[in-house]
């Protein structure tokens, strides 16, 4: 989760992903959903990491339909043999972002964040059967 | 022949309405047209770091880009239109597109210009702004404060304006045996017209000639303002209203975008087309409301009301806008007694910019936001003293005998008999068995709930000395032509701006009472800077009493003439004349006669007038009215809430409103009832939203709740007449009232339907899940 | 934009058309910049306020959502194929002697949800005909006078026959079946 090969890949639409600093990283993200469409390019930051358990990432984007700050909030919770990704994030839109109304823009969230996760299972995977 | 005037007459202009046949804006299309887009701040508030157009140029069918910056020192700020004396008015400049700043989500910063219309959405989609966003601040209170955002680097405190009226002397106030308290906000709303804002500009480079086809409310002002702005002669510049989908105040303003067609037109040489986007429009276009109102209504133990102080905190948004001065303070501040005869009033308002879209003037502008208050504040009183509602208001009712009556601010109600549409109301709904029926069940645990609203406004705008010494840009007079053909078949003239209102039906009533010819023989002429006379456009609810009476006199004056026409050819002195159902006749001479077509036809002719009288048959007359009309009325709400759902069922709506002489009860009533559902609209269901970074979170259709059919119960609507001795028709204005009753009306029936538990105000829009909230709420505490 | 346009043939009140459009046309651009049929308006960008409601083979489609290619070979009334103004239909009549209109901006596609309303149910209550246009939003008339339009309507074609299937809505009877 905190690898950043894996990270580029589960990000949807990510086409570029380049640290800058530590934990710092530039990024563009394609996305193209219903009315909400565009190259955004992004700050990505990673900040209060613990390492293997949890971590905050923090998102600055900017594109021609709006802006966006993420802050999502990631924890792994043992349960059992399995372990659970939990993640709670605020999102801060402008623009047509905005405008277009939360039923718009939580379908959009819902969608990211769901092929984030399924992404990011198979990345886990991936890197578990190296 | 039968008399026009107060004769449901079916509507002239529907026949090209119902069949697909208006003329809308966007159903212009000329050769060579181009399509316009206006790019809009995303952010509430940012200096514009760089815009790239590079991209959006080369996009092939592109023609244009331009941002504030090229337009620099071409083309000038959008002045307001209203400076409000004595108020330390600042207004900040508004260029019709960003240069280096923006102060809301929806201020323009680019346009650009394509062959059609998809294209150029694809290519405003091209352009790419970079903000550095600044803190944003979005509540006018919050504005106020020290250490807020500053929007204009020289305002203070974002402070617009701060105005006063009135003073109530010491001791007054403090002496009062009962003085009540409440806070209100009147929210931010969307006028909503169907139709958003359209401008078409097209350009003749050969005699230099502007036309701009423009979605406006007063087009003569939008030439006016506009001249000046793009720096063209007025005798150069036409602009036309096309049909319009509807206005409600938002298509007064003169706006920013109106200005860049007109200029690229002129800059391109070729026609270019502008349509509003629905999500556009309510970023761009202008709001209404959105006021803070402080109230202490002071008086006896016995219901004998006598002072008011009234403070208004208004959001203006990030610029002033045409009238965004005069609504909160001229509109609102002089009548904050209502119809009440309160000798002692005090109105403050306080006028600030906040990072939102500006406000302007919405359906009542001003007045609905005071009746809301005092009508408000009255039950609340009664509630106080424990007095009914409906005897507390009869008690301090300014009495018949009484007009003309002078405010405590100095206004002159020119005529009102208020009694009479309350007592009509109370009969419609049969208020005592209504109240043991509350009461009745009350005790099962029903919340039930009766609200009124006895409301007067001013409107008929307006007496030309009175709107000047306010402050407004304009004469608020009004003109009208008479043209007679050889035919006897006439066409009018007249500087109003209709709408929607069916003015073609009720001013041609008008027309064929006072020249005795069939309504089919009339055509009017409105809209239409190069057609018609100067004149001051459709709002205020000034169209019939100002624009009307202007039509009832020309009309005199051709029938003055013609008279003298009529004795000069059947050899008899002009006093022998009468002229009765289109006819000049010998008194007393059956037979000897002309017609009003026989005289249309010597007149334009000439062959043998009178000596020294001019040929033809057409008159102007301007009419300058000498005050403002005042119409009235009582509205009354009966409401259910669902303590389950929250839901507010509307069970009755009754309003018998006194507009003075009505000329078309059905237009009347349709009017009535528009008015109706934008009021019971702002207090049950719509509202405006802005999360705290100026972001619009209802900016579109399915965030904004417009009222649908099923929202409404079956409105009884009736009238009285007291006709208004400022015009000759007697007749004063009915386009707002329904608005300016009915948000206190409706809001009145469920304060009183959650009396039960205390509830004294709730905000607006009183949707279920607030309602809900507030019953568990209450219900869990009893 | 270099995309190839394709060719869409509709009939619209009765007359056979056709013309070459982008796959992204709405099919009320398509009826309104192709076709020249601009009775039918646009009052909002999200399906809500219905003032583009036409009738696509007998259904009433607010012609914002559909794409003209998707209407392509389909049969189309508009308010220009109900009635013209010497000979109204009679939603548009009853509209008229009841004031159904202000603007006049909705009204088009109001008449025909109205008629599409009918259509279900020829013989609607009050309350059914206010649920019955959940679909369009008018902004100048309350409502009230839409409703007894419709209500008379309702009466009018009832006791004049007036079959609402016909592509051409008026003077056709049952013929063009």
């Amino acid at each position: 989760m905190q690898n950043n090969e894996a990270l580029k890949n589960a990000l949807p639409g990510c086409q570029k992903f380049e640290e800058v600093e530590e934990n710092v990283y530039d990024s563009e993200l394609g996305i193209n959903i219903g009315p909400v469409k565009g190259v955004f390019t992004a700050k990505v930051s990673q900040v209060d990491i613990k390492e293997m358990d949890s971590y905050r990432l923090l998102v600055e984007g900017q594109g021609k339909p709006g802006k966006f700050n993420g802050d999502a909030a990631m924890e792994l919770v043992e349960d059992g043999d399995d372990t659970t990704l939990q993640c709670s994030a605020d999102v801060e839109v402008t623009g047509v972002l905005a405008a277009a109304g939360q039923r718009v823009m939580n379908g959009v969230a819902k969608v990211i964040m769901g092929q984030f996760f399924k992404d990011i299972e198979k990345e886990a995977k991936k890197i578990a059967s190296l | 022949m039968t008399k026009m005037v107060g004769s449901s007459v079916k509507r002239k202009e529907d026949a090209r309405l119902l069949t697909g046949n208006g003329n809308f804006a966007d159903d212009i299309t000329l050769p060579g047209m181009l399509h316009a887009s206006v790019v809009r701040s995303s952010s509430a508030h940012a200096k514009i770091k760089s815009i790239k157009v590079e991209e959006a140029l080369n996009h092939p069918g592109v023609v244009a880009v331009y941002t504030g910056k090229d337009l620099e020192g071409k083309i000038g700020p959008i002045p307001t239109s209203w400076y409000v004396p004595g108020c330390n008015l600042k207004e900040p400049p508004q260029y019709p597109l960003a240069i280096d700043h923006v102060r809301y989500v929806g201020d323009g910063v680019a346009l650009v210009i394509a062959e059609d219309r998809y294209t150029v959405k694809d290519a405003a989609e091209l352009i790419e702004v970079e903000y550095e966003d600044l803190p944003a601040v979005v509540n006018q209170k919050e504005a106020m404060e020290e250490g807020a955002p500053l929007l204009h680097e020289d305002i203070e405190n974002n402070i617009a304006l701060n105005w006063k009226a009135g003073e109530i002397p010491e001791g007054i106030m403090e002496n009062a045996e009962v003085v009540v308290k409440e806070s209100f906000y009147v929210q931010r709303v969307f006028p909503s017209p169907l139709e958003t804002r359209a401008a078409i500009g097209q350009y003749n480079p050969g005699s230099g000639e502007l036309t701009l086809w423009c979605s406006s409310q007063n087009p003569h002002i939008h030439r006016m303002v506009l001249s000046e702005v793009l720096g063209i002669s007025e005798a150069k510049f036409q602009v036309i209203a096309p049909d319009m989908g509807g206005g409600f105040g938002g298509k007064i303003g003169v706006y920013p975008d109106e200005a860049l067609i007109g200029y690229a037109a002129r800059d391109l040489e070729r026609p270019v087309k502008w349509i509003e986007e629905r999500s556009e429009h309510y970023v761009a276009a202008n709001a209404g409301r959105d006021e803070y109102i402080d109230v202490e209504l002071a008086g006896k133990k016995d219901g004998t009301l006598e002072a008011i102080r009234v403070k208004n905190t208004a959001n203006l948004g990030a610029y002033l806008s045409t009238m965004g001065a005069g609504v909160s303070t001229i509109d609102f501040g002089m009548m904050v007694t209502g119809s009440y005869d309160i000798p002692y009033a005090e109105s403050e308002t306080f006028g600030v910019y906040t990072n939102t879209t500006p406000t302007d003037a919405y359906r009542g502008a001003g007045k609905p936001e005071s009746t809301y208050q005092i009508e408000r504040i009255i039950d609340l009183f009664a509630r106080e003293i424990k007095m009914d509602p409906v005897e507390l208001r009869r008690k301090n009712f300014i009495k018949k005998e009484a007009f003309p009556y002078q405010n405590a601010h100095g206004l002159v109600y020119d005529s009102g008999d208020y009694e009479k549409p309350l007592n009509k109301a109370l009969e419609a709904i049969n208020y005592e068995e209504l109240r043991r029926e509350q009461e009745k069940k009350r005790k099962e645990g029903k919340l039930i709930g009766i609200g009124f609203s006895t409301y007067v406004e001013m409107c008929g705008f307006g007496p030309s000395e009175v709107v000047g010494a306010v402050g407004f840009q304009g004469g608020t007079w009004e003109n009208s032509t008479v043209r007679v053909h050889p035919s006897g078949k006439v066409t009018v003239f007249c500087g109003t701006s209709p709408h929607g209102q069916g003015h073609d039906t009720t001013f041609s009533q008008v027309v064929a009472d006072k020249l005795g010819i069939p309504i089919e023989d009339i055509e009017f002429v409105f809209s239409d800077t190069k057609s018609v006379s100067m004149g001051w456009g459709t709002y205020g609810s000034r169209s019939t009493a100002v624009g009307g009476a202007a039509v009832s006199f020309a009309s005199d004056r051709v029938v003055e003439k013609a008279k003298k026409i009529a004795a000069h050819e059947l050899e008899v002195s002009e006093n022998d004349i009468e002229f009765e159902n289109g006819k000049f006749q010998v008194k007393g001479v059956p037979g000897k006669e002309r017609t009003f077509q026989d005289i249309a036809h010597s007149a334009n002719m000439a062959w043998n007038l009178p000596e020294g009288m001019e040929p033809s048959l057409e008159a102007q007359y301007f009419f300058k009215p000498e005050n403002f009309v005042f119409p009235f009325g009582t509205h009354v709400a009966v409401v259910e809430i669902d303590k389950d759902t929250g839901e507010i069922d509307l069970q009755r709506y009754v309003s018998v409103d006194d507009v003075g002489t009505v000329i078309n009860p059905l237009t009347a009533e349709g009017q009535v009832h528009g008015g109706i559902a934008q009021g019971v609209g702002q207090a049950l269901w719509e509202g405006a939203v802005y999360n705290k970074n100026g972001q619009l979170v209802s900016g579109t259709l399915m965030d904004y709740t417009l009222p649908k059919a099923r929202f409404f119960p079956h409105i009884e609507s009736d009238f009285t007449e007291t006709p208004s001795p400022v015009n000759p028709l007697g007749a004063k204005g009915v386009g707002e009232v329904g608005t300016t009753a009915s948000i206190a009306c409706a809001m009145n029936a469920v304060v009183d339907a959650l009396s039960v538990y205390g509830i004294t105000d709730l905000e607006m829009p009183l949707t279920p899940e607030k309602i809900w909230k507030t019953v568990q709420e209450k219900e869990g505490n009893q | 934009m270099t995309v190839e346009k394709k060719r869409v043939s509709v009939t619209a009140n009765g007359q056979a058309c056709s013309a070459e459009v982008e796959p992204r046309k709405l099919l009320v651009h398509y009826l309104r910049d192709d076709l020249g049929l601009t009775g039918t308006h646009v009052g909002c960008d999200t399906s809500q306020c219905g003032a583009c409601s036409v009738m696509v083979d007998g259904d009433v489609v607010k012609s914002c959502t559909m794409l003209a290619v998707q209407a392509d070979h389909s049969e189309i009334t508009t308010v220009e194929g109900l009635g013209t103004a010497a000979e109204l239909h009679p939603m548009q009549q009853s509209f008229w002697e009841e004031h159904g209109l202000q603007c006049g901006y909705c009204t088009p596609g109001v008449m025909i949800a109205a008629i599409g309303l009918l259509k279900e149910n020829p013989n609607p209550t009050e309350e059914e005909i206010r649920e019955g246009l959940e679909g369009v939003i008018c902004r100048c008339t309350g409502y009230q006078f839409i409703v007894s339009a419709v209500q008379k309507a309702a009466t009018r074609i009832q006791e004049t026959g007036v079959n609402l299937n016909s592509q051409r809505l008026v003077g056709e009877g049952t013929q063009n079946d």
